[in-house]
């Protein structure tokens, strides 16, 4: 029972890591101007 | 302090120096794809496993495909070493019987050694089986060490790649780096170690009678060919409890020396593979001051306060000046074979790169001294770090100082013929922040809570140091620990876990992101505007970067520690 609990574990944190690799993406769009520059 | 300490010291930056140029040159060549002169002793190996794998090397992946490939292979790797310790009862080379790893220890040996932590809450001798560490600890020292090296590559071809939508090929990265880099030197390094009489065997432990008539059990092992790996990956998890201390795993100065170069010579071979891929080695060689300026710094400071002498000792007339029977300095923690200089050096070495291997017991250091190991671990691990992540870490305060510069001085923020906008800020400050959340959060949360305060071995600010190194070294996939925190308990088995799942994966997402975004970039070229940065007022800038973006973010945990222990002692004094 303890073996499944951690291996949830695992599962869920990939699969938060894979979400947060989504934000990243998301957040990699460049809108179109934006420029940072001084 | 001695001429024979500074020698050590010197050796150690002789040595790892002149093997940057040679080994970086041959790194770029290997990740380039071009000829070396093991590919016709390991090309046709290299091809197999690719078509056993079904990978084409020629197709590349964004930056988006090789997380998920870096993700998914990490996935694999943490499950298939959790099933291994846990059934290594029923799996053969067990010869001491030993009983299957407890769940919540497995999971935090198997998130530790894929991440390349080597965080073992776990003595290896009395714990794991030839098997597990041989085709658990060992292989993933290898692929946590390749995979870290795949992402710097990724993030240099980021820089050097002109409109490209693609980053490389994870899986080709991952298996170039293993057979063509961490084999070959690993064999040569295994191979002095047991000449220099390390162990390399599958016999059971020796049982023998001591010169008092009493028995005694002599752990022995696989121990030479984990060791070579354990050090040049940056993992630092020994086969022994003791780790380097432990005279089957270091056994004499020849193997000090060797095992300092091996932690140290990938990571800073790395640089002079950046300055080749960009096309400027300058580039590389800047990079490399900065970090042996850190390094000299720290292991100065680190040397100079274990050798001078124990305030508190010294009112009890303890001695602590050099006689014949003990040299000068804190002994305490320390192996007599290497004293100071050589216990010095090599916890610097240790917690700069994030191996985490040891040689002396770090909570035995003097406060301040301990202060400065949790600084090396604080900075990202980017005094040459481990093999690929102290390259991408530095790389990440390079966009940062490129940035701040360019608001600072209205010069355009690029870097290495990039231009540094949003996208690769906002991804450059996620990989940063998470590690200090993380360390920060979860050393708050177990100073507060029972399960937390059960592991201390020591009250006070020494016992907040205990916690703050575990999740500092955690998160910093350091591994090396503050041995006074008993931290094999359901709690810090799991939160430490958290912790490395966070250093590791929560920073190499964001870092490959702007790997994707910068290759898609046009080369800029230079002009009047950009900040030259190879040159040493760049140095100057970037290592004022590093250290206030460090010292203000965790300053203030280290005044609860460290610092106010050594003021406690200097106030015990008057």
């Amino acid at each position: 029972m303890l073996d499944l609990a951690m291996l949830a574990l695992v599962v869920v944190c990939f699969a938060l890591a894979k979400a947060y690799a989504g934000l990243c993406d998301d957040l990699l769009a460049r809108p179109a101007g934006e420029d940072i520059a001084p | 302090m001695t001429s024979i300490g500074w020698l050590q010291i010197a050796l150690l930056a002789a040595t790892v120096g002149l093997l940057t140029r040679p080994l970086g040159g041959y790194l770029a060549r290997v990740y380039a794809g071009e000829h070396t002169l093991l590919r016709p002793l390991i090309g046709s190996v290299e091809a197999a496993l690719y078509r056993l794998a079904g990978v084409t090397p020629e197709a590349e992946q964004t930056w988006y495909q090789y997380t998920v490939s870096f993700l998914i292979f990490h996935a694999l790797g943490i499950v298939s070493l959790y099933a291994l310790l846990r059934l290594q009862s029923v799996l053969p080379l067990n010869p001491q019987d030993l009983t299957g790893v407890a769940p919540d220890l497995a999971l935090n040996t198997a998130v530790s050694f894929v991440t390349n932590s080597s965080w073992q809450s776990y003595g290896g001798e009395t714990t794991l089986s030839y098997a597990s560490q041989m085709a658990g600890i060992t292989v993933q020292s290898f692929l946590s060490a390749a995979s870290g090296i795949a992402v710097a590559i990724a993030l240099i071809r980021g820089f050097a790649r002109r409109r490209s939508p693609t980053i490389g090929n994870f899986w080709v990265d991952l298996t170039r780096g293993t057979l063509y880099v961490l084999l070959p030197i690993c064999v040569i390094a295994a191979l002095l170690l047991v000449a220099q009489g390390v162990p390399q065997t599958l016999a059971p432990s020796a049982e023998v009678t001591t010169p008092e008539g009493g028995p005694q059990t002599i752990a022995r092992g696989p121990v030479a060919t984990q060791e070579a790996i354990k050090l040049l990956s940056g993992d630092g998890g020994g086969f022994f409890n003791t780790n380097s201390a432990h005279p089957f795993e270091n056994p004499t100065p020849l193997t000090n020396l060797a095992e300092l170069v091996l932690i140290f010579a990938l990571g800073a071979a790395l640089t002079n593979c950046f300055g080749r891929m960009v096309g400027s080695e300058r580039q590389g060689w800047i990079l490399l001051t900065v970090m042996a300026i850190l390094f000299g710094c720290g292991v100065g400071g680190l040397y100079s306060s274990e050798a001078g002498s124990n305030p508190a000792l010294a009112t009890l007339n303890a001695g602590q000046t050099t006689s014949a029977q003990q040299p000068a300095g804190n002994m305490e923690g320390k192996e007599v074979r290497f004293g100071i200089a050589g216990s010095a050096l090599f916890a610097e070495v240790s917690t700069a790169s994030s191996d985490g291997a040891v040689n002396s017991m770090h909570d035995s250091f003097l406060p301040l001294s301990g202060g400065i190991l949790l600084a090396n671990m604080m900075v990202d691990e980017v005094i040459v770090g481990a093999p690929g992540s102290g390259l991408f870490g530095m790389l990440l305060f390079c966009i940062v100082a490129v940035f701040l510069a360019g608001l600072m001085v209205g010069r355009t923020p690029e870097y290495v013929g990039k231009k540094i906008g949003s996208p690769e800020i906002k991804m450059t400050i996620l990989a940063l922040i998470c590690v200090p959340a993380a360390t920060l959060g979860l050393s708050a949360v177990a100073s507060a809570v029972e399960p937390g305060l059960a592991g201390l071995g020591n009250a006070g600010p020494h016992g907040y140091s205990e916690i703050l190194y575990a999740y500092t070294s955690a998160t910093a996939t350091n591994g090396s620990a503050f041995a006074g925190l008993s931290a094999n308990s359901p709690f810090y088995n799991l939160t430490l876990a958290l912790a490395m799942f966070v250093g590791r994966f929560l920073v190499i997402v964001p870092v490959l992101a702007v790997a994707g975004s910068l290759a898609a970039q046009p080369v800029i070229p230079r002009s009047t505007g950009t900040l030259p940065t190879d040159g040493a007022l760049y140095v100057c800038f970037l290592l004022g970067v590093i250290v206030i973006v460090g010292a203000l973010t965790y300053l203030p945990a280290l005044a609860l520690g460290p610092i106010v222990e050594s003021l406690q002692i200097l106030g015990s004094l008057r």
